[in-house]
């Protein structure tokens, strides 16, 4: 059975740049010595546009999604995870540290050659085993400096200049620390750049997001794990922050041409946490049923900054420079970086998973959803916390809901078969029939 | 000597809902031992630490994603099946993640007068964390003072701390006597101490403790030491465990983990500013694995004790799925094993399998006897 | 109209024919390595039964976890499926099934008409389902067909966990050295397997009627241990465990 032809599909123009740009990333954290450079390591979610200050020579390698590139590479991948048991650390914990911890120990890059150790590390500390897993890389690699901010102050709507003061303080701080680790000087024009192109980064990421609110949906999941995923590697990067702008123009392009991501979508989904990196084959398997996800709070918010328009929908947070603010010193810039990453939707669950449910529905009805796959991820303690609440929460909203066990980097613990019976139930239960 | 302990210890409910009638005070639940419960005691409310029973159960699965610690799962489940019905509210002191979640979903689906989640700063390293906190504290104060209708003067501060104090300073002598080549009291009884104060109004525990305290020189505990171990773990508040284990020929002499030293290992320095001397005794404490970085200062804490109790082993304990202990655990058993301290590791759910661990137990402590012998 | 419904269990076939919904003929057998040919060999025998040739039947549908591989059939679908129009056709007035097979447990919540609203299925971490049942009476030396009498002479409830099979069976060879009477040991376990099931059935928020089905249900400490948890009475039809069998023959006339 053929499938439904619906809509007109295109392939992506700029799909080639955001692979080029991301296998660049990669290189150039590897090769940063040899061209007298510096390069560091911490989270996706660090204050990368502070070490920025430092120079132009300076590159970085962000954990998470190095591990979901490991994750992605079974074997690979499983060496790592045995590498990581053998050395004494628990089969339970973060999934991508074990993938990341276990590439270190067997000194092995995943773009070849050795694993470039980091010059310091910078890292930013929101779940329990953020500051902590580079405690475990600095102990591999035989000491490490590193600065770990904490920015764990409660949730955004209770944000006051106290909570600002606590998270600029660390960060003065700790530029004071990059210049006595490093030996430069620090230019505050560095980062009063790479805060503007955060902002715009992250704040176009948004409005790509919120272009998929269109019927037909112009990106599905899959797909948006590519793009999104350079925000993660560097969003304070005016490279990334011109790519997303690029992407932006085209996929509203798209929406104008009613272009769909999948030929038949009929039915509207969204995932949460991050998907078993090993087997994305699933979400073409969701296209059997005419099914597409149209993204996810993770998809939207870990990258994306987002807030409540004058129409009272979800839409990019506007920027300083939209609004018209000229930073001119550093502590100006650190209170606006600090101010604008608080505000971030995938920060705001670690303090209430009822605040996750409410961004949750307003997904689910602004996108149009007909229902939700919830992926109860044991490779992330931070992104399933409270899955469980949102799960309920979303049942009342009156969304039928799908879950499932896995693990985004461990491909033990994920069943791909039980999983599809899973979405055979589920899309017989929302009366969608398979086709093709 | 410890028995009113133990019974306050396994009738917390009744102690709460009993100092409730005598008093006409109210009772706040806690999820983690970083509450600045003296701030509510000076507010005439008795802080109470929310534990399990150690029981299994089927309550929490629509709530709490089953690869979160038992423990937490237990906490809410004795929440959900209304043992704790006479909680007029509950608050956290934000440490660890799991936990959080007993603390969400009761507030959601439990009602309760009063509930509060303090942003305690997880980064306890840095200087800038004293003022944040204390600043967190006044705000804290501010709530506790509207809901009970009475303010909190410096005064009624100073007499929290007091007490406060005096609770931590008894209990860390009591624990001294734990170095004696023949501790007049076991492992079991120091859990319950701890436990017990965690559960009670600690003027009347204090009391008890010393009462305790007096009796100790001359106490003969009437068993064989054995073996001098120490415990450390993440949350382990497993009695039935301990007991096994003393039975075996051995006793606990000292422990790290929340249900007993961390909890009250350092006091209140007095400062003029009342909110930042708390806040800043919540900072400096021995931290829990999830506020320990960028250094493992625990680590060294832990085998200053080992040496000062003169332990031969520590049994490890680990809450199933805790992440922040795990990531410690290689560390520290590398620390002890390097100091001459052997380590056992266990892990644990809200039940265990006692015959299982009582035949690990056994050949741990058959190891150290015959290290001892070939010393 | 004569239709079939096959279920392709991991550790069972199970073959019901139904002529107007009522069954006519029904088998079942271990599914082992080749299951397909297991299936036939069910279905023949189903078929003897009912009295028809297989020419007879108009309609063929599989379900279970095998079903990509189950002879015969025309189209699939899924056990969630299958299990609610089974009951729903059979009780009316059923608002939740719970099924506890060999290595699955699950709980559904359907509407009058046999439409799914809700389903949870054990996860990984599970005592749930009837291999453990299995594994347990072998550890305590007793036909697992005894294990359920058996049970239900004791009068002691011992706390066993539930969330790891691996530490459940710790937890009982712990008792069997510390000399339990194996009565309590065998409640034990059946507590252990249905505080899981409970936990799926508040995940999906139960409300009766409740009706149980699966080849466990055939265990009767098994289904006191359940009743107790879930401070009801389930409704257990005959022959529980074809009723997924039999609610993929039902769909089968229903195309």
């Amino acid at each position: 059975m053929a499938t439904k032809q619906l809509y007109q599909t295109r392939p992506l123009e700029c799909w080639g740049k955001a692979k080029a740009i991301r296998e660049q990333y990669y290189r150039d954290y590897a090769t940063a010595h040899e061209r007298g450079g510096l390069r560091w390591a911490g989270g996706a979610w660090t204050f990368g546009a502070i070490p920025a200050g430092l120079g132009d020579d300076v590159w970085s390698i962000t954990s998470e999604p190095y591990a979901a590139s490991i994750a992605a590479n079974k074997d690979f991948s499983m060496r790592c995870l045995e590498a990581t048991e053998r050395a004494g650390y628990a089969r339970d914990l973060c999934s991508y540290m074990r993938n990341y911890w276990g590439s270190v120990i067997l000194d092995e890059y995943l773009w070849g050659g050795e694993f470039p150790k980091p010059d310091f590390i910078w890292q930013d500390h929101i779940c329990c085993s953020h500051a902590k897993w580079y405690q475990v890389v600095s102990d591999l690699e035989g000491g490490i400096p590193s600065f770990c901010i904490d920015v764990s102050v409660g949730p955004y709507e209770t944000v006051n200049e106290r909570k600002i003061d606590y998270l600029v303080g660390q960060m003065h701080d700790g530029i004071e620390w990059l210049e006595k680790v490093t030996g430069r000087k620090y230019d505050d024009e560095k980062l009063i750049q790479a805060v503007y192109n955060e902002c715009r980064a992250t704040a176009v990421w948004a409005d790509v997001c919120t272009l998929n609110k269109a019927i037909p949906a112009p990106l599905e999941e899959k797909t948006m794990y590519s793009l999104y995923v350079l925000g993660t590697l560097m969003k304070h990067s005016k490279q990334v922050a011109d790519f997303y702008e690029e992407l932006r123009d085209e996929v509203r392009d798209r929406v104008a041409d009613r272009i769909g991501a999948i030929p038949n979508e009929q039915c509207r989904l969204m995932s949460d946490t991050q998907p078993p990196w090993g087997f994305l084959s699933l979400f073409r398997y969701l296209e059997k049923y005419g099914a597409v996800s149209v993204g996810s709070l993770y998809t939207f918010g870990l990258i994306g900054v987002w807030e409540v328009k004058p129409d009272g929908t979800w839409g990019p947070r506007t920027t300083p420079q939209e609004l018209g603010i000229e930073i001119t010193d550093r502590d100006q810039a650190l209170r606006i970086l600090a101010d604008w990453n608080l505000s971030k939707p995938e920060w705001q669950h670690f303090y209430s998973p009822h605040l996750k449910t409410d961004m949750m529905v307003r997904i689910a009805r602004e996108w149009s959803l007909n229902g939700v796959m919830l992926h109860y991820n044991r490779g992330c303690e931070g992104l399933s916390l409270g899955i469980a609440e949102n799960r309920l929460g979303l049942i009342e909203a009156g969304f039928p809901v799908m879950t499932f066990e896995g693990n985004m980097g461990d491909e033990r613990e994920f069943d791909l078969t039980k999983t599809m019976a899973r979405v055979d139930a589920f899309m017989e239960t929302l009366g969608f029939k398979k086709e093709g | 000597m410890f028995d009113k302990l133990r019974d306050w210890e396994r009738h917390r409910h009744d102690y709460a809902k009993d100092w409730k009638d005598r008093t006409g005070g109210k009772v706040v639940g806690y999820f983690c031992t970083y509450a600045p419960e003296e701030i509510m005691y000076a507010a005439g409310v008795l802080p109470v630490r929310i534990l399990g029973s150690h029981e299994p159960q089927d309550v929490t699965e629509p709530h709490i994603f089953g690869m979160y610690c038992p423990f937490c799962r237990d906490c809410l489940a004795q929440g959900l099946k209304g043992r704790y019905d006479y909680l007029d509210g509950i608050m956290i002191s934000q440490s660890c993640l799991h936990v959080r979640q007993a603390y969400t979903s009761w507030e959601k689906h439990i009602p309760v007068d009063f509930h509060y989640y303090l942003p305690m700063p997880a980064k306890v390293q840095t200087p800038r964390a004293l003022p944040y906190l204390t600043g967190e504290l006044a705000e804290f104060r501010k709530a506790i003072e509207e809901w009970t209708g009475r303010t909190i003067s410096d005064k009624d501060l100073d007499k929290a701390i007091a007490v406060y104090n005096e609770n931590r300073r008894l209990m860390r002598d009591i624990y001294d006597f734990r170095k004696n080549d023949k501790p007049p009291l076991t492992g079991q009884e120091a859990m319950e101490m701890v436990i017990s104060s965690q559960m009670t109004d600690k003027a009347e525990h204090n009391e008890e403790l010393k009462k305790i305290l007096a009796g100790l020189p001359k106490r003969n505990s009437g068993r064989e030491p054995g073996v001098r171990l120490m415990i450390l773990g993440s949350e382990d508040d497993d009695i039935e465990f301990v007991n096994m284990v003393e039975k075996c020929g051995a006793t606990f002499v000292v422990d790290d983990h929340c249900t007993g030293s961390r909890y009250f290992w350092n006091g209140v320095e007095p400062l003029e500013n009342r909110l930042e001397a708390i806040a800043r005794r919540y900072i400096d404490r021995v931290p829990c694995p999830s506020k320990d970085w960028e250094d493992r200062t625990r680590v060294q804490h832990i085998v200053d004790l080992a040496k000062a109790w003169n332990v031969s082993g520590a049994i490890v304990i680990q809450q199933k799925f805790c992440d922040p202990h795990e990531l410690d655990i290689p560390a520290i058993r590398k620390a002890l094993q390097g100091n001459g301290v052997k380590t056992l590791f266990l892990e644990f759910d809200v039940t265990v399998p006692l015959g299982q661990f009582k035949v690990r137990v056994e050949a741990f402590l058959e190891m150290l006897v015959e290290e001892d012998l070939f010393d | 109209m004569i239709t079939a419904g096959i279920d392709m269990g991991s550790k069972t076939v199970k073959v019901v024919i139904i002529r107007d919904g009522e069954i006519i003929g029904k088998a079942k057998t271990l599914a082992g390595f080749e299951a397909g040919g297991a299936a036939e060999q069910a279905f023949a025998q189903a078929l003897d039964e009912a009295g028809i040739a297989i020419d007879d039947v108009e309609a063929i549908v599989a379900t279970g976890a095998g079903r990509k591989n189950a002879p015969y059939s025309t189209r699939d679908i899924t056990e969630v499926g299958g299990d609610a129009r089974g009951v729903i056709r059979l009780f009316p007035s059923a608002r939740t099934v719970l099924d506890v097979g060999a290595e699955e447990g699950r709980a559904i919540r359907c509407t009058e008409d046999g439409k799914v609203l809700d389903f949870a299925l054990n996860e990984k971490c599970a005592a749930g389902a009837g291999a453990f049942t299995e594994s347990m009476s072998r550890a305590l030396e007793v036909p697992v067909e005894e294990l359920g009498p058996m049970s239900l002479k004791s009068t002691k409830s011992i706390p066993m966990n539930a969330q790891c099979a691996v530490f459940a069976e710790s937890e009982v060879v712990t008792l069997v050295h510390l000399k339990t009477p194996k009565p309590d040991i065998a409640r034990a376990v059946h507590d252990a397997i249905a505080s899981r099931i409970v936990s799926l059935a508040r995940k999906v928020g139960y409300e009766p009627d409740v009706v149980l089905i699966g080849g466990v249900a055939h265990n009767p400490g098994f289904v006191d241990s359940l009743e107790r948890a879930l401070e009801c009475k389930v409704i257990i039809p005959e022959n529980p465990e074809f009723i997924g069998a039999y609610g993929a023959a039902l769909a089968a006339a229903e195309a």
